[in-house]
């Protein structure tokens, strides 16, 4: 395993991670129409909660992880109820303030959080000696499996059906007798979980965790790759990631050599082109590297 | 801290901060009445006005008064070629309201990361001849903090009669009212759009260099702004200038308020996102 070992499979680890992110933004745009703009919020919330149960009650990874999805659950619940009855953009302005006050709090809450100074140390759940990233790779690589076959599933499932009739004209499944703010509070909530679950999975990756590793720009490289890959289509997500995420944090810098009085203007470089990508992509292809394919979804 | 001087701070230090706040809540109401999505893009705007200024000001030595009006020029043109090159392309091709906001959010970090390419991650102050320190209420304050707010209250008002009282106002409110209708009486809808979109960048320019006058010019000057400029316009109503001047008074009392209480400046703005998104759910606002 001399290949996958050290930095590598951290990097590899974390590219899984931002796929499944971009998997569950896909779920929640492209089937019930939700723009969440908060994403980031819910990501550092399960993180956060997690290395807090962890760190200062002690309890064991089961446990602290299933804890954590819980509360992070909750939140979703409480912010569901107050704005997914109102319109799209205000959603998209709720979801966002949503998220800036998780990351505020964790700068503020010291007592908690250590502020900026960072919280850890966080540990594996287990330990399998010097193969103990392996495997930690290999449990996120299998949620992940999982969380893409779901998504699948359900785009088939009459539920999913039931789903993407809200996003298309929920006035009219509304008159069909549906209870569409009820089933989109639930698929929020449920989909704000699973973004919980993939922050709590990579707080003992971080091992330390820090206020400003949850800002914006998590929400947007995500909302960005979406886009760029394809935001209708099931491996859109992941393809927009290795396009974004995978070919500059991995390969650039890992692999390209760059002198190190250029090292800190590389993120400007990178977020520019970020930026520039999404702009082509959004006037030029608009349904993403992957395009439109006519059996997706229901017509 | 007895009372009387707790209130006084508040509203004195809570006026100055909303003062930039209210022309940028102006600039960014337009261009959402007239297009109807909430343009991200707009904090770049906020944040070239600052540097547009500082390039006059520090890099070539003119006058901090002097460089305002080059720079509010400047910034109102970059707005024009951004609805230019980018968003009227966009209209036209059909892209869905979701869709222009992400696009707003690429062109914003396009700016962004573009400026700090070409400005360093250095931060700019701005140079004033003299400052001097005056007492308000007594809160002290510097004289170019009090011209300022003289500025700022002469520019609101001045957009306010623009497009209250004056036929290119109320072209501008007919096209973004019922665009069909408008062009039927005659109105040219490139030629208010191209107006509207400059007076919107011009105005988020001033809003830039004033705050950035208070302290210091940073690449993320803007895009710090850019959520509260959002939550004024939205809870203000939509194209509405007195409610983004209410609004912005309130924002700015309430985190000088919360800022005298406690320690933390972060506090004010959970306090205020918190209220925000509570006057969102009351209010149902179709944003």
């Amino acid at each position: 395993m001399g290949l996958l070992s050290g930095y590598v499979i951290y990097s590899l680890s974390f590219l899984l991670i931002y796929i499944a992110l971009a998997t569950i933004l896909h779920l929640q745009f492209s089937i019930t129409g939700i723009v969440n703009f908060g994403l980031v919020g819910f990501w550092g919330l399960g993180m956060y909660l997690f290395a807090l149960l962890q760190t200062k009650l002690a309890l064991p990874f089961l446990p602290a992880l299933i804890l954590a999805c819980a509360l992070v659950g909750m939140t979703a619940l409480l912010l569901g109820r107050v704005i997914l009855n109102l319109d799209g953009q205000a959603i998209l302005v709720g979801t966002l303030a949503f998220a800036t006050i998780i990351e505020y709090l964790t700068t503020t809450e010291k007592w908690a959080t250590n502020g900026v100074m960072g919280l850890g140390t966080i540990k594996m759940p287990f330990d399998f000696g010097r193969s103990t990233d392996q495997v930690f790779f290999l449990l996120i690589l299998l949620c992940l499996v999982l969380l893409i076959l779901y998504t699948a599933k359900l785009k088939t499932s009459p539920y999913g059906r039931l789903l993407l009739s809200i996003k298309d004209n929920e006035v009219l499944a509304q008159s069909l007798g549906k209870p569409t703010f009820r089933h989109k509070i639930i698929f929020f909530t449920f989909t704000c979980i699973l973004i919980g679950f993939f922050g709590a999975l990579s707080a003992p990756l971080y091992n330390y965790i820090f206020p400003r590793m949850i800002g914006p720009g998590v929400t947007f490289t995500i909302w960005i790759a979406l886009m760029l890959g394809g935001r209708t289509r099931l491996l859109g997500g992941m393809i927009g990631i290795v396009a974004t995420v995978g070919l500059f944090d991995y390969f650039i810098e890992t692999v390209v050599p760059i002198p190190t009085q250029y090292a800190e203007m590389v993120p400007n470089f990178k977020f520019a082109l970020y930026g520039l990508m999404l702009i082509l992509i959004l006037m030029f292809r608009p349904l993403g590297i992957l395009g439109d394919k006519k059996k997706e979804g229901v017509k | 801290m007895t009372l009387s001087t707790f209130l006084s701070s508040t509203l004195v230090l809570g006026l100055l901060e909303a003062a930039p706040l209210v022309l940028a809540a102006i600039g960014f109401t337009l261009i959402y009445r007239l297009n109807g999505f909430t343009n991200v893009a707009y904090a770049e705007n906020i944040t070239l006005g600052a540097y547009f200024a500082v390039i006059f000001n520090s890099l070539l030595g003119w006058n901090f008064y002097a460089s305002i009006i080059p720079a509010a020029l400047l910034s109102g043109l970059l707005s024009v070629v951004t609805y230019l090159v980018i968003f009227r392309p966009s209209f036209r091709r059909g892209v869905g309201k979701t869709e222009l906001i992400i696009l707003s959010v690429g062109v914003s970090y396009f700016i962004r990361y573009g400026s700090r390419i070409l400005f360093g991650n250095d931060l700019f102050n701005f140079n004033f001849s003299s400052t001097s320190y005056l007492k308000v209420f007594g809160i002290g304050v510097t004289n170019i903090q009090l011209i300022c707010i003289g500025l700022v209250a002469v520019i609101s008002i001045g957009i306010y009669f623009f497009i209250y009282k004056t036929n290119y106002g109320e072209k501008m409110r007919a096209l973004a009212d019922n665009e069909e209708l408008a062009m039927i009486s005659g109105i040219n809808p490139t030629k208010v759009s191209l107006l509207i979109w400059f007076i919107a960048g011009s105005s988020a320019g001033l809003a830039g260099l004033f705050y950035g006058s208070f302290s210091f010019v940073s690449s993320s000057l803007g895009w710090n702004m850019i959520l509260i400029v959002i939550m004024v316009s939205v809870v203000g109503g939509v194209g509405s200038i007195r409610g983004a001047l209410v609004a912005s008074a309130f924002v700015g009392i309430v985190t000088s308020a919360v800022n005298l209480l406690s320690s933390n400046s972060l506090y004010g703005d959970i306090v205020l996102l918190i209220i925000f998104i509570g006057i969102l759910k009351v209010r149902k606002v179709r944003v």
